[in-house]
Protein backbone atom coordinates (compact mmCIF):
# COMPACT_ATOMS: atom_id res chain seq x y z
CA UNK A 1 0.00 0.00 0.00
CA UNK A 2 1.27 2.80 -0.94
CA UNK A 3 0.53 6.94 -0.03
CA UNK A 4 1.17 8.03 -3.07
CA UNK A 5 -0.89 10.84 -4.41
CA UNK A 6 -2.58 9.52 -7.50
CA UNK A 7 -2.62 12.40 -10.53
CA UNK A 8 -5.49 12.24 -12.78
CA UNK A 9 -4.28 10.22 -15.63
CA UNK A 10 -3.79 12.48 -18.64
CA UNK A 11 -2.64 11.20 -21.76
CA UNK A 12 0.77 12.36 -22.92
CA UNK A 13 -0.75 13.83 -26.03
CA UNK A 14 -2.84 16.15 -24.40
CA UNK A 15 -0.07 16.93 -21.79
CA UNK A 16 2.05 18.12 -24.76
CA UNK A 17 -0.92 19.84 -26.62
CA UNK A 18 -1.36 21.96 -23.33
CA UNK A 19 2.24 22.47 -23.19
CA UNK A 20 2.19 23.93 -26.12
CA UNK A 21 -0.91 25.84 -25.67
CA UNK A 22 1.08 27.88 -23.03
CA UNK A 23 4.00 28.01 -24.54
CA UNK A 24 2.74 30.06 -27.47
CA UNK A 25 0.74 31.90 -24.60
CA UNK A 26 3.77 32.82 -22.57
CA UNK A 27 5.53 34.16 -25.66
CA UNK A 28 2.28 36.25 -26.59
CA UNK A 29 2.42 37.62 -23.23
CA UNK A 30 6.43 38.69 -23.18
CA UNK A 31 5.86 40.43 -26.48
CA UNK A 32 2.94 42.18 -25.71
CA UNK A 33 4.39 42.75 -22.37
CA UNK A 34 7.56 44.66 -24.42
CA UNK A 35 5.09 46.31 -27.28
CA UNK A 36 3.21 48.07 -23.88
CA UNK A 37 6.06 49.16 -22.73
CA UNK A 38 6.86 50.58 -26.11
CA UNK A 39 3.77 52.16 -26.87
CA UNK A 40 3.37 53.48 -22.86
CA UNK A 41 6.54 54.92 -23.73
CA UNK A 42 5.32 57.14 -26.87
CA UNK A 43 1.67 57.78 -25.69
CA UNK A 44 1.89 58.04 -21.71
CA UNK A 45 5.67 59.20 -20.87
CA UNK A 46 6.32 62.12 -18.52
CA UNK A 47 9.71 62.02 -19.52
CA UNK A 48 11.89 62.47 -22.19
CA UNK A 49 13.35 58.89 -21.66
CA UNK A 50 11.98 56.79 -24.77
CA UNK A 51 12.26 52.71 -25.83
CA UNK A 52 14.64 53.01 -28.79
CA UNK A 53 15.42 50.59 -30.98
CA UNK A 54 17.92 48.98 -28.35
CA UNK A 55 15.60 47.98 -26.58
CA UNK A 56 13.99 45.62 -29.01
CA UNK A 57 16.95 43.61 -29.61
CA UNK A 58 16.50 41.48 -26.54
CA UNK A 59 13.20 40.38 -27.74
CA UNK A 60 14.28 39.71 -30.69
CA UNK A 61 17.75 37.84 -29.85
CA UNK A 62 15.26 35.57 -27.32
CA UNK A 63 13.06 35.36 -29.94
CA UNK A 64 15.67 34.07 -32.23
CA UNK A 65 17.18 31.52 -29.81
CA UNK A 66 13.21 29.84 -29.29
CA UNK A 67 13.35 29.53 -33.10
CA UNK A 68 16.87 28.07 -33.59
CA UNK A 69 16.55 25.68 -30.61
CA UNK A 70 13.14 24.19 -31.44
CA UNK A 71 13.93 23.65 -35.01
CA UNK A 72 16.62 21.18 -33.84
CA UNK A 73 15.59 18.18 -34.64
CA UNK A 74 15.40 15.98 -31.36
CA UNK A 75 16.62 12.41 -32.74
CA UNK A 76 19.76 13.75 -34.07
CA UNK A 77 20.91 15.21 -30.29
CA UNK A 78 20.95 11.47 -28.79
CA UNK A 79 23.49 8.93 -30.14
CA UNK A 80 24.23 5.69 -28.74
CA UNK A 81 22.90 2.02 -29.11
CA UNK A 82 19.50 0.83 -28.56
CA UNK A 83 18.43 -2.51 -29.13
CA UNK A 84 21.38 -3.22 -30.78
CA UNK A 85 21.42 -0.46 -33.42
CA UNK A 86 23.46 2.09 -33.29
CA UNK A 87 21.33 4.96 -34.37
CA UNK A 88 22.00 9.01 -34.80
CA UNK A 89 25.33 8.70 -36.02
CA UNK A 90 26.21 10.99 -38.08
CA UNK A 91 24.97 14.94 -37.76
CA UNK A 92 24.75 14.66 -34.07
CA UNK A 93 27.69 17.46 -32.77
CA UNK A 94 26.21 19.42 -35.65
CA UNK A 95 22.89 19.13 -33.93
CA UNK A 96 24.36 20.23 -30.26
CA UNK A 97 26.09 22.86 -32.08
CA UNK A 98 23.34 24.60 -33.19
CA UNK A 99 21.40 23.64 -29.77
CA UNK A 100 24.49 25.48 -28.16
CA UNK A 101 23.78 28.10 -30.97
CA UNK A 102 20.41 28.94 -29.57
CA UNK A 103 20.96 28.27 -26.12
CA UNK A 104 23.55 31.68 -26.40
CA UNK A 105 20.76 33.44 -28.39
CA UNK A 106 18.83 32.65 -25.74
CA UNK A 107 20.75 33.87 -22.92
CA UNK A 108 22.37 36.54 -24.83
CA UNK A 109 18.51 38.17 -24.89
CA UNK A 110 18.48 37.58 -21.19
CA UNK A 111 21.80 39.10 -20.31
CA UNK A 112 21.31 42.09 -22.61
CA UNK A 113 18.00 42.68 -21.36
CA UNK A 114 19.33 43.08 -17.60
CA UNK A 115 22.29 45.07 -19.28
CA UNK A 116 19.89 47.43 -21.11
CA UNK A 117 18.51 47.87 -17.32
CA UNK A 118 21.76 48.83 -15.98
CA UNK A 119 23.21 50.86 -18.35
CA UNK A 120 20.75 52.43 -19.79
CA UNK A 121 18.61 53.36 -16.49
CA UNK A 122 20.31 52.30 -13.41
CA UNK A 123 23.55 53.86 -14.53
CA UNK A 124 22.03 57.20 -15.19
CA UNK A 125 20.20 57.18 -12.15
CA UNK A 126 16.67 57.25 -13.69
CA UNK A 127 13.66 57.38 -10.82
CA UNK A 128 10.34 55.38 -10.70
CA UNK A 129 8.23 55.93 -13.92
CA UNK A 130 10.61 55.09 -16.51
CA UNK A 131 12.99 52.26 -14.61
CA UNK A 132 10.09 50.39 -15.48
CA UNK A 133 10.55 49.84 -18.61
CA UNK A 134 13.98 48.36 -18.00
CA UNK A 135 12.37 46.33 -15.65
CA UNK A 136 9.25 45.19 -18.01
CA UNK A 137 12.08 44.17 -20.81
CA UNK A 138 13.85 42.01 -18.63
CA UNK A 139 10.16 40.48 -18.23
CA UNK A 140 9.67 40.14 -21.49
CA UNK A 141 12.44 38.04 -22.18
CA UNK A 142 11.72 35.79 -19.30
CA UNK A 143 8.19 34.69 -20.09
CA UNK A 144 9.76 33.96 -23.69
CA UNK A 145 12.55 32.58 -22.26
CA UNK A 146 10.10 30.68 -20.30
CA UNK A 147 7.63 29.86 -23.61
CA UNK A 148 10.81 27.93 -25.17
CA UNK A 149 11.28 25.73 -22.00
CA UNK A 150 7.74 24.91 -22.08
CA UNK A 151 7.50 24.44 -26.07
CA UNK A 152 10.60 22.08 -25.68
CA UNK A 153 9.52 20.15 -22.12
CA UNK A 154 5.94 19.62 -24.01
CA UNK A 155 7.83 17.90 -27.31
CA UNK A 156 10.19 16.19 -25.33
CA UNK A 157 6.86 14.15 -23.49
CA UNK A 158 7.49 10.98 -24.16
CA UNK A 159 4.50 10.27 -26.53
CA UNK A 160 5.13 6.46 -26.82
CA UNK A 161 2.36 4.43 -25.06
CA UNK A 162 4.02 3.91 -21.78
CA UNK A 163 1.95 4.14 -19.26
CA UNK A 164 4.93 4.98 -16.49
CA UNK A 165 4.55 8.13 -16.30
CA UNK A 166 4.00 8.52 -12.77
CA UNK A 167 6.34 6.78 -11.73
CA UNK B 1 -21.93 35.02 -31.17
CA UNK B 2 -24.51 38.50 -32.28
CA UNK B 3 -24.29 39.61 -28.97
CA UNK B 4 -20.33 39.48 -29.33
CA UNK B 5 -20.19 41.12 -32.32
CA UNK B 6 -22.41 43.86 -31.07
CA UNK B 7 -20.32 44.30 -27.85
CA UNK B 8 -16.93 44.71 -29.72
CA UNK B 9 -18.69 47.15 -32.38
CA UNK B 10 -20.20 49.18 -29.56
CA UNK B 11 -17.02 49.48 -27.56
CA UNK B 12 -15.41 51.20 -31.45
CA UNK B 13 -18.24 53.16 -32.32
CA UNK B 14 -19.05 54.46 -28.38
CA UNK B 15 -15.80 55.89 -28.26
CA UNK B 16 -14.70 56.70 -31.65
CA UNK B 17 -12.10 54.72 -31.52
CA UNK B 18 -11.94 51.57 -34.14
CA UNK B 19 -8.81 49.96 -32.24
CA UNK B 20 -11.04 47.38 -30.66
CA UNK B 21 -11.72 45.69 -34.19
CA UNK B 22 -8.20 43.94 -33.86
CA UNK B 23 -9.44 42.09 -31.08
CA UNK B 24 -12.47 40.36 -33.26
CA UNK B 25 -9.39 39.64 -35.35
CA UNK B 26 -7.69 37.94 -33.02
CA UNK B 27 -10.24 35.69 -31.58
CA UNK B 28 -11.47 34.79 -35.17
CA UNK B 29 -8.15 34.10 -36.18
CA UNK B 30 -7.49 31.48 -33.15
CA UNK B 31 -9.12 28.60 -34.28
CA UNK B 32 -8.10 29.01 -37.44
CA UNK B 33 -4.54 27.14 -37.25
CA UNK B 34 -5.76 24.17 -35.56
CA UNK B 35 -8.06 23.54 -37.98
CA UNK B 36 -5.83 23.97 -41.03
CA UNK B 37 -3.00 21.85 -38.98
CA UNK B 38 -5.65 18.89 -38.78
CA UNK B 39 -5.39 16.90 -35.74
CA UNK B 40 -3.81 14.18 -36.89
CA UNK B 41 -0.95 13.42 -34.27
CA UNK B 42 -2.49 12.22 -31.33
CA UNK B 43 -4.28 8.97 -33.43
CA UNK B 44 -1.49 8.02 -35.25
CA UNK B 45 -0.20 4.65 -34.19
CA UNK B 46 2.97 4.19 -36.55
CA UNK B 47 4.26 7.00 -36.98
CA UNK B 48 7.18 8.13 -34.65
CA UNK B 49 8.23 11.95 -35.56
CA UNK B 50 6.26 13.93 -33.68
CA UNK B 51 3.61 16.18 -35.70
CA UNK B 52 5.74 19.53 -36.00
CA UNK B 53 3.12 21.02 -37.63
CA UNK B 54 0.39 20.53 -35.36
CA UNK B 55 2.14 21.97 -32.66
CA UNK B 56 2.89 24.83 -34.50
CA UNK B 57 -1.04 25.56 -35.08
CA UNK B 58 -1.27 25.20 -31.26
CA UNK B 59 1.35 27.33 -30.71
CA UNK B 60 -0.23 30.16 -32.70
CA UNK B 61 -3.65 29.41 -31.22
CA UNK B 62 -2.05 30.21 -27.49
CA UNK B 63 -0.53 33.18 -29.46
CA UNK B 64 -3.45 34.39 -31.36
CA UNK B 65 -5.97 34.01 -27.53
CA UNK B 66 -3.09 35.87 -25.48
CA UNK B 67 -3.21 38.12 -28.47
CA UNK B 68 -7.02 38.70 -27.83
CA UNK B 69 -6.91 39.29 -24.43
CA UNK B 70 -3.60 40.93 -24.15
CA UNK B 71 -4.51 43.85 -26.65
CA UNK B 72 -7.15 45.46 -25.43
CA UNK B 73 -5.47 45.49 -22.09
CA UNK B 74 -2.85 47.01 -23.21
CA UNK B 75 -4.43 49.19 -25.30
CA UNK B 76 -6.20 50.38 -22.01
CA UNK B 77 -3.11 50.73 -20.21
CA UNK B 78 -1.55 53.38 -22.66
CA UNK B 79 -4.95 54.92 -22.58
CA UNK B 80 -5.72 54.26 -26.44
CA UNK B 81 -8.87 53.13 -25.72
CA UNK B 82 -11.12 53.75 -22.40
CA UNK B 83 -11.37 51.19 -19.71
CA UNK B 84 -15.49 50.16 -20.76
CA UNK B 85 -14.23 49.75 -24.17
CA UNK B 86 -11.58 47.43 -23.05
CA UNK B 87 -13.96 45.39 -20.75
CA UNK B 88 -16.51 45.45 -24.12
CA UNK B 89 -14.24 44.37 -26.05
CA UNK B 90 -12.44 41.30 -23.56
CA UNK B 91 -16.24 40.09 -23.31
CA UNK B 92 -17.60 40.58 -26.90
CA UNK B 93 -14.10 38.60 -27.63
CA UNK B 94 -14.98 36.00 -25.57
CA UNK B 95 -18.35 35.54 -26.38
CA UNK B 96 -17.32 34.97 -30.01
CA UNK B 97 -14.31 32.59 -29.34
CA UNK B 98 -16.47 30.55 -27.16
CA UNK B 99 -19.42 30.15 -29.60
CA UNK B 100 -16.56 29.33 -31.95
CA UNK B 101 -15.46 26.85 -30.08
CA UNK B 102 -19.01 25.20 -29.67
CA UNK B 103 -19.53 25.38 -33.13
CA UNK B 104 -16.54 23.30 -34.21
CA UNK B 105 -16.63 20.49 -31.46
CA UNK B 106 -20.64 20.17 -32.52
CA UNK B 107 -19.28 19.74 -36.23
CA UNK B 108 -16.77 17.32 -35.14
CA UNK B 109 -18.59 14.98 -33.26
CA UNK B 110 -21.50 14.76 -35.76
CA UNK B 111 -18.96 14.43 -38.46
CA UNK B 112 -17.93 11.53 -36.50
CA UNK B 113 -20.95 9.76 -35.86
Amino acid sequence: MSLRIHLPEVSSATMRACGVYASGALYAAGFYLMLDTALWSAHKNPTDMHIGFVDWIPLVLVTLGMAIINLVERSRLTSGMAFGYEYGGHGTWQARVVLFVGTAFLSGGGAGSVLILLLRYIIPDRSRPEIFMGFFNILSSILIMNSSTCLWLAQNVKDDYSYSLQH
Amino acid sequence: MTLGFVLIVLSGALYENWLTLIVVAMFLLAPLPNSLCGHTTSDDFMSDAPDLLADFGRFLTGFFLMSGVALPVVFAHVGLINTNAMLMSLAGGGIVYISLITFGTFFYESDEY
